[in-house]
């Protein structure tokens, strides 16, 4: 998805990670994706810099689809399909 | 999908390095692989119930000490037994005293460590998983 169709899709669970740093965004991923349904969306909220590349190596291995990056000032908002 | 295993001989009892393992796991935790670790020599000290909330013992760069420990609540980097805790609530995380090395440090039952700990166990264990592992680090 490109930055316009990230910003509009649809998010059904928002995970606020900004506030810790490796492996703590990741292992937040980790414990909300058990919350949502399969073809749902999730974003995660990080300020750590090496979770905008975690994230879509562990989407890859785990069999999520990962959708894209948004960077917002200071954070990246990063979208993922269950 | 294959459940993969990571084994970890965890020698050092330094906040640095046990730090590090705890990340090391984190990313273990998030591909929900299977961990055997094995706390061996200075590691056990760490463990026992009395040291394992010492945050005196930096093995690396052991001059900026003060620094490194400041460095790691300005980050709200969780204490290395946190970082251990969460890893075992997330996958499948065993964690081995060696019962000699529980021995060094007058540690002889599973009760005079952190209830992190699993058992105590010999070195065929440790070989037994080493073997069986697609991952084996040393810390």
């Amino acid at each position: 998805m490109n930055t316009e169709e990230l910003i509009a899709v649809q998010v059904d669970k928002s995970v606020d990670a900004r506030g810790t740093s490796c492996p703590g965004p990741l292992l937040a991923a980790k414990k909300a994706i058990g919350q949502i349904d399969k073809g749902q969306v999730m974003e995660v909220l990080s300020a750590d810099e090496g979770t905008r590349r975690d994230i879509p190596k562990w989407c890859n291995k785990k069999g999520f689809e990962y959708l894209g990056t948004v960077e917002e000032s200071g954070f990246f908002k990063i979208f993922l399909r269950k | 999908m294959e459940t993969k295993k990571l084994t970890l001989a965890l020698f050092s009892g330094s906040v640095d390095k046990l730090t590090a393992a705890g990340v090391i796991l984190g990313g273990a935790a998030a591909e929900d692989m299977d961990v055997e670790i094995f706390v061996l020599l200075q590691a056990a000290f760490a463990f026992k119930k009395e040291n394992a909330m010492v945050n005196d013992r930096v093995s690396e760069i052991s001059d900026k000490k003060d620094e490194f420990l400041a460095s790691l609540k300005r980050l709200q980097a969780p204490h290395w037994t946190e970082a251990f805790k969460t890893a075992k609530e997330m996958t499948n995380v065993k964690i081995h005293i060696c019962g000699f090395a529980g021995k060094v440090w007058h540690g002889e039952k599973l009760d005079d460590f952190i209830d992190l700990a699993d058992d105590i166990c010999g070195i065929g264990e440790y070989m037994t998983s080493a073997e069986t592992s697609g991952i084996n680090l040393f810390i």
